[in-house]
């Protein structure tokens, strides 16, 4: 597996291999060449989401209906929108986990707290994926 | 079930695999990180722990 310094890879406009980055974990480093690293952080972050689904843990969401519920919560209880936005930042994860109606929360489970750190943890691990990408696609880092 | 130490060691575990990889380049620079990482994770944890320790509940 390569994961050395290299030019970028593949020749994708910065805004769709940023999207791409966050959709799904590690596939931004793999587009970029950087493929020992993208596996790492593919399992490191799918592990730590699928914990703490299991865990009983939440995924914040705006309130059902309203979606720009999320701009009223900034002001009202800016943790929680911290919290949604890290939710989100889970990328595809977020989606699936939402469509197939995991990730309610079972604030009664003696995991709860715990699986929102795990959930949490993995969507800013991602987000921050989503700048290690923009920093090599724009030489910024140069492996 | 895990429990609570056992969560927290695993959640220190990814934490510090995947800043090994995201900040550092060679396996030893990774490896040392890594250990840094996550003995502070797991070491301050505790520690805070106990520091609480006295502090009444609620």
């Amino acid at each position: 597996m390569s994961d050395g310094a290299k030019p970028v890879g593949l020749a994708l406009p910065l805004p769709v291999l940023m999207g791409l980055a966050w959709l799904v974990p590690g596939l931004g480093h793999a587009l970029l060449g950087r493929r020992l690293r993208a596996a790492v952080f593919f399992v490191v972050i799918t592990l730590g989401f699928i914990v703490g689904l299991l865990l009983d843990g939440e995924l914040m969401l705006p309130q059902s209906g309203d979606a720009l519920s999320f701009l009223a919560m900034i002001g009202s209880d800016p943790l929680r929108s911290l919290a949604l936005i890290a939710s989100v930042g889970n990328g595809l994860l977020f989606f699936v986990a939402h469509a197939i109606g995991t990730g309610q929360g079972v604030v009664t489970a003696p995991g709860y707290e715990f699986g929102n750190t795990f959930l949490l943890t993995a969507g800013m691990m991602n987000l921050l994926l989503v700048l290690d990408t923009h920093d090599i696609a724009t030489g910024r880092k140069d492996w | 079930m895990l429990d609570h130490l056992s969560l927290m060691v695993l959640d220190a575990f990814l934490v510090a695999v995947f800043f090994s990889f995201l900040w550092k380049r060679e396996r030893r620079e990774r490896w040392l990180y890594f250990w840094k990482v996550f003995g502070a994770l797991v070491v301050g944890a505790i520690v805070l722990a106990w520091v609480m320790y006295p502090f009444p509940r609620g």
